[in-house]
C-alpha cells in the first residue's frame, strides 16, 4: 500500500518571509481538511450503499419470515409442489430452475462477451473499436420489455421450427435472450479491464517470442482477470434479477424444467407474475417475499463462488 | 479541480434535494383533498386514463395518478391506504373463488367488460362448447381434432392465478371449472397485450381476453355455446361471458373521488368515451 | 530471421494464433451483425414515423394519433433526478472501495454486499420504493419516489464500475503524485479521476442507459398516468415515463395504434440512449484531444 506522504514539505516561502509562511501553512491547513472532509464523505457514500441493502433485507425479509408460520422451512425449501391456490408452497422447482437458468446463460454469454472484449481490446484496429464501443453499449439500453417483445414473436417461432415443439417457451429461450441483455455489461467491463494491462507486460511477452494468442491467454487475461470476474459477476447479478424479458419467453409454468424447451418458472418470473395478484396479507404473498430473499442469497453465493474460482485462476 | 467543484455541487444538490423529501412530505398531506390516486386492474386503465384526463380538464385542480399492476391490488391498495380508488374486475365486497371479501369496501359499478375465447388463425374451429373448454383447460382434451379442428396439439395459454380475467373467465365461461397446468404446451402471461402477442404468434393456440383487444387477423374470436362474442348479444343476454368493472373505495367515496366516480358513472361518459372505448355502459344490462 | 529455424512447435502456435484471431474477428462479425439486426428491427419500424407532433403530444386512449410528449420529458426528468443523487453516492462508494478501505475481510464482505444488491430484481426496488413513499411518506405515486427508486437501483452497478476504473489507474501515477507532496484527496482528484474518468463514464453510460429503459420500477413507484401536461416539474405529480408507456401500448391499451405508437415508443428509447451515449462521450473526446496536444 502507498501511504501519502505528510504534507509538510515547504514549496514556497522561507523564514524570512513570515506573511507567505503563513499562507503557506494556512493552505496545508486547507487541503487537510478537504482531505478528511472528503474520506468521510466516500465512508459515507459505501455506507449509503450498504444502507439501502440493509434496508431491501430489513423490508423484504420482515414480511418474509412470515412465511415459516404456516409453512415449514423443510417443505419451502425441499418441495417441488407449488401449487399456492391449495397451500402448497415448495419453492425448490424455483430455485433448482434459477441456478440452471443462470448457469446455462452464463455458459453461452460468458466466452462470448470475454471474446467481444478480446477483440476490441487486442485485436481490433482502433477504428473498429471506436465503432464497436458505443454499439455495445446501445445493447444495454434496449428496455427489457423489447427485447421480450423480440423473443416473443422472433426467437419462439425460430426454435419452435428448430425444435418441433408446440410452445418454444422454456429455459433455451429465456438464456438466449438474457445473454444478449447481459452481453454488453460483461464485454464492455472487460474490455476496461484488458485495456488497463500495462503494455509493458504485452511487450514482455512478444519480447520472449510469443504469439498473440499467448500473449492474450497466458499474460493478458490472467493480469485482468480481476476485472474480468468483476464483469462476469455483474453480468451474471443482471441476469438472475432480469424480469420483464424473461417472463415473455420462458412459460411460466411451475414446473422443475426437464428440458431446455420445456416451459418453466424461476424466483424472478415467478415473483413477477404473481405479486400483482396475491392478497397482501396471505402466505401466499410472505412466500413471495421469501423467494426475493432467497434469490439476494443465491447470488450471494453463486458470487462467493465466483470470486473463488476467480482467485484460483489468478494463483 | 473542476470536477470537484461540480462533484460538491451534485453532493449539495443531492442534500437539498434530501430534505426537500422530508419536507416535501408534509405539504402533500395538506394538500391531498385535491389528489386522487387509482390502482388496480390494469383492464380498466384506459377507460381510467381517459376518464382522468376529461375530468383534469373540467377540475384543473384535482391531480390523479393511475397506476395498475393487477386486480386484486385494486382494493388492497384501498385498505392500505395508498389508493383512494382500488380498480378491480369483480365485486371485491364479496366473496370470489380464491379471495375473500375485502370489509367495509363499497363497490360503484363503471363499465360492463366482455371477454371471449381467441384461437390462433391457424385454428380451423369456430365453436366452442363450455363442456369442450372445460376438457380442453383441465387438460382432459389435447388435440384439436377431439373438438372438430385438424389433428394438432392444442397450446393452452392462460393468465396467471389471480388475474380479473381469468377470475371472470373461470365463472362464466368454464362454469367454474378449473385451469390446470400441464407439462407441455402450457403457458402463463402476464397482461392482455402479452395474450395477444402470445395467441397471434403461436400455432395451434386457445387463450381468452377482453373483447376489446380482438382485432387484427392473426387471431379470432370463437363463438361460445353458438354464440357469437359481440356487444350486441351481450345486451341482449344472450353472450353470458362479461363482468361488471368495479372502482372499490373505503366506505362511501366523498369529495373529489366521489365527483371522480359519479363523473365516470355519468350519461356523457358512459355513452361517449366509454362506448368508443368498446366497453358496455352500465346502464345498458338490465 | 536467418539462420532462425522455425520449430515444429513455433509454426502451431503461429497456425494456431491466426485460426484464433479468424475466430474472434468471425465471433465480433456474428455480434455485430445481431446488434445490426436487432437496431435495425426496432428503428426501421419506427423511425420513419416518427413526427415532431408524437414526441410532443400528449397520449390519446381512444382515437390513433396520440402521442408521448409527457412520458419523453418525465423520461428525462426522473432519469437526470436518479443520477443526480446516484452519481455522487455510487461513484464516492466506487472510491472508497478502491482507495480507503483495508485489505481485510470486512471490505471482501462489502464488496460482495454491493454485488448482491446489484442481483435485486428492479421490482423488488419498485416495492421498497412503494412502501417508503407511498405508504411512509403517504406522497403516492410521484417522479420524486420514481427517481429515488431508480437511483437505488443505479447504485451497486455505478459503485462497482468505478472501484474497477480507479484500481485500474497505475500505482506509478499515484506514487508519483504522493512525492509531490500532495494529500491522499489530492492525489485523487488530479490524479486518479481524469484517468479513470473513461472507465467511469463507461459506466454512467451503461447505468443510465439501463435506467432509461427500466419499466417494473417506475410502474409501482411513479405510476402509469402523467398529470397530462408538458414542461411539469413538480416532484410530486405522477410520473409515466416512455418506457413504462411502452410497457402500457404493450400491454393493455386499446387505442388501435396502440401497435403504432409501440414501435415508435421503441424507436425513440432506442435513438436517446444512443443520444446519451454521445452526449456523455463528446466532452471525454474533447478532453483526450487536449491531452494529446
Amino acid at each position: 500500500m502507498n501511504l501519502p506522504a505528510q504534507n509538510t514539505v515547504p514549496r514556497s516561502g522561507s523564514a524570512a518571509d513570515p506573511q507567505g509562511q503563513r499562507r503557506q501553512r494556512s493552505r496545508n491547513f486547507r487541503a487537510k481538511l478537504v482531505d478528511r472532509l472528503f474520506k468521510n464523505y466516500f465512508l459515507f457514500s459505501i455506507l449509503a450503499l450498504c444502507l439501502v441493502l440493509a434496508m431491501v433485507i430489513f423490508f423484504i425479509g420482515k414480511t418474509a419470515i412470515l412465511t415459516f408460520r404456516d409453512v415449514s422451512p423443510a417443505e419451502f425449501f425441499f418441495s417441488f409442489d407449488w401449487t399456492p391456490e391449495e397451500e402448497r408452497f415448495g419453492a425448490a422447482l424455483f430455485i433448482v430452475n434459477t441456478l440452471s437458468l443462470t448457469a446455462l446463460t452464463m455458459i453461452i454469454a460468458v466466452p462470448i462477451s470475454v471474446g467481444m472484449a478480446i477483440l476490441i481490446a487486442e485485436i481490433a484496429p482502433a477504428w473498429l473499436k471506436k465503432i464497436i464501443r458505443p454499439l455495445l453499449d446501445l445493447l444495454v439500453g434496449i428496455p427489457s420489455i423489447v427485447y421480450g417483445y423480440l423473443g416473443l414473436t422472433v426467437l419462439l417461432p425460430l426454435l419452435r421450427e428448430w425444435s418441433g415443439e408446440g410452445l418454444g417457451d422454456g429455459l433455451l429461450a429465456a438464456a438466449l435472450v438474457l445473454t444478449v441483455m447481459i452481453l454488453p455489461t460483461i464485454s464492455r467491463i472487460s474490455d476496461d479491464a484488458i485495456t488497463s494491462v500495462p503494455k509493458k507486460y504485452r511487450d514482455g511477452s512478444y519480447a520472449l517470442g510469443s504469439t498473440r494468442l499467448q500473449t492474450i491467454f497466458k499474460v493478458v487475461l490472467p493480469s485482468a482477470s480481476r476485472g474480468i470476474v468483476a464483469a462476469v459477476i455483474l453480468g451474471m447479478t443482471r441476469a438472475i434479477g432480469e424480469t420483464m424479458a424473461v417472463v415473455m419467453v420462458i412459460g411460466n409454468t411451475p414446473q422443475l424444467a426437464k428440458s431446455l424447451f420445456a416451459s418453466a418458472s424461476v424466483l424472478t418470473s415467478n415473483i413477477v407474475m404473481q405479486i400483482s395478484n396475491v392478497e397482501f396479507e396471505s402466505t401466499w404473498n410472505y412466500s413471495l417475499h421469501m423467494m426475493a430473499f432467497l434469490l439476494l442469497l443465491i447470488s450471494f453465493v453463486l458470487i462467493l463462488i465466483i470470486r473463488f474460482i476467480g482467485r484460483k485462476g489468478e494463483a | 479541480m473542476n470536477w470537484v467543484k461540480k462533484l460538491s455541487l451534485v453532493a449539495v444538490a443531492s442534500a437539498v434535494l434530501l430534505s426537500t423529501t422530508i419536507s416535501g412530505s408534509a405539504w402533500a398531506k395538506d394538500d391531498l383533498k385535491g389528489k386522487i390516486t387509482v390502482n388496480g386492474s390494469t383492464a380498466l386503465l384506459p377507460l381510467t386514463l381517459q376518464a382522468a384526463k376529461e375530468f383534469q380538464k373540467l377540475h384543473p385542480k384535482v391531480k390523479i395518478a393511475a397506476s395498475g399492476k393487477g386486480s386484486v391490488t385494486g382494493p388492497q391498495a384501498v385498505k392500505k391506504g395508498i389508493a383512494d380508488i382500488g380498480a378491480c374486475d369483480w365485486d371485491a365486497s364479496m366473496d370470489v373463488p380464491g379471495f375473500k371479501a375485502f370489509e367495509g369496501q363499497v363497490a360503484n359499478k363503471v363499465a360492463v367488460i366482455p371477454f371471449a375465447t381467441i384461437v390462433n388463425k391457424s385454428v380451423n374451429v369456430d365453436n366452442l362448447t363450455t363442456e369442450q373448454l372445460k376438457g380442453i383447460y383441465a387438460g382432459k382434451i389435447t388435440n384439436w381434432k377431439e373438438v372438430g379442428g385438424s389433428d394438432e396439439d392444442i397450446v393452452v395459454i392462460t393468465r396467471s392465478f389471480g388475474s380479473g380475467t381469468r377470475v371472470n373467465y373461470q365463472a362464466k365461461a368454464l362454469d367454474g371449472g378449473d385451469i390446470v397446468k400441464k407439462a407441455k404446451n402450457y403457458k402463463e402471461v402476464g397482461s392482455s397485450g402479452d395474450m395477444k402477442t402470445a395467441v397471434a404468434t403461436t400455432p395451434n393456440s386457445i387463450g381468452y381476453i377482453d373483447l376489446t383487444y380482438i382485432s387484427g387477423t392473426d387471431i379470432k374470436a370463437v363463438k361460445h355455446d353458438g354464440v357469437e362474442a359481440t356487444v350486441e348479444n351481450v345486451i341482449n343476454g344472450k353472450y353470458k361471458i362479461w363482468s361488471y368493472g368495479y372502482y372499490m373505495t373505503k366506505g362511501e367515496p366523498t369529495g373529489a373521488t366521489k365527483a371522480f366516480i359519479e363523473y365516470v358513472q355519468s350519461k356523457k361518459f358512459q355513452e361517449g368515451s366509454l362506448k368508443k372505448l368498446k366497453f358496455i355502459p352500465i346502464s345498458a344490462m338490465k | 530471421m536467418n539462420g532462425f529455424k522455425i520449430s515444429r512447435q513455433n509454426t502451431r502456435s503461429l497456425i494456431w494464433d491466426r485460426i484464433a484471431t479468424g475466430c474472434f474477428y468471425g465471433l465480433g462479425a456474428v455480434i455485430m451483425l445481431l446488434i445490426f439486426w436487432l437496431l435495425f428491427t426496432i428503428l426501421s419500424k419506427g423511425l420513419p414515423q416518427i413526427s415532431w407532433d408524437f414526441l410532443i403530444k400528449l397520449p390519446e386512449e381512444i382515437d390513433a394519433g396520440g402521442g408521448i410528449g409527457p412520458m419523453l420529458f418525465n423520461s428525462f426528468y426522473i432519469l437526470a433526478l436518479s443520477l443526480l443523487i446516484s452519481i455522487p453516492i455510487g461513484v464516492g462508494a466506487g472510491i472508497y472501495m478502491a482507495e480507503y478501505a483495508p485489505n481485510n475481510r470486512f471490505t471482501e464482505v462489502l464488496r460482495i454486499c454491493v454485488e448482491s444488491l446489484s442481483s435485486v430484481p428492479s421490482i423488488v426496488f419498485g416495492l421498497l420504493g412503494l412502501a417508503i413513499f407511498a405508504e411512509y411518506f403517504d406522497v403516492g405515486l410521484t417522479i420524486l419516489g420514481g427517481a429515488v427508486s431508480l437511483a437505488f437501483l443505479n447504485l451497486p452497478m455505478l459503485a462497482r464500475v468505478t472501484e474497477e476504473a480507479v484500481r485500474a489507474v497505475p500505482n506509478d501515477l499515484r506514487n508519483a503524485a504522493y512525492a509531490l507532496g500532495t494529500t491522499h484527496f489530492q492525489a485523487i482528484r488530479t490524479v486518479v479521476i481524469p484517468v479513470a474518468m473513461q472507465a467511469i463514464i463507461t459506466g454512467i453510460c451503461l447505468v443510465a442507459g439501463r435506467a432509461f429503459g427500466e419499466s417494473a420500477v417506475i410502474i409501482l413507484t411513479a405510476g402509469l398516468s402523467t398529470s397530462g401536461e408538458m414542461w411539469d416539474f413538480n416532484l410530486f405529480s405522477p410520473g409515466e415515463t416512455l418506457a413504462v408507456h411502452l410497457w402500457y401500448v404493450q400491454s393493455e391499451a386499446i387505442v388501435e395504434d396502440a401497435r403504432q405508437i409501440a414501435d415508435k415508443s421503441a424507436a425513440v428509447l432506442v435513438f436517446v440512449v444512443l443520444l446519451i451515449n454521445l452526449v456523455f462521450r463528446v466532452p471525454l473526446w474533447i478532453n483526450n484531444r487536449k491531452l494529446k496536444k
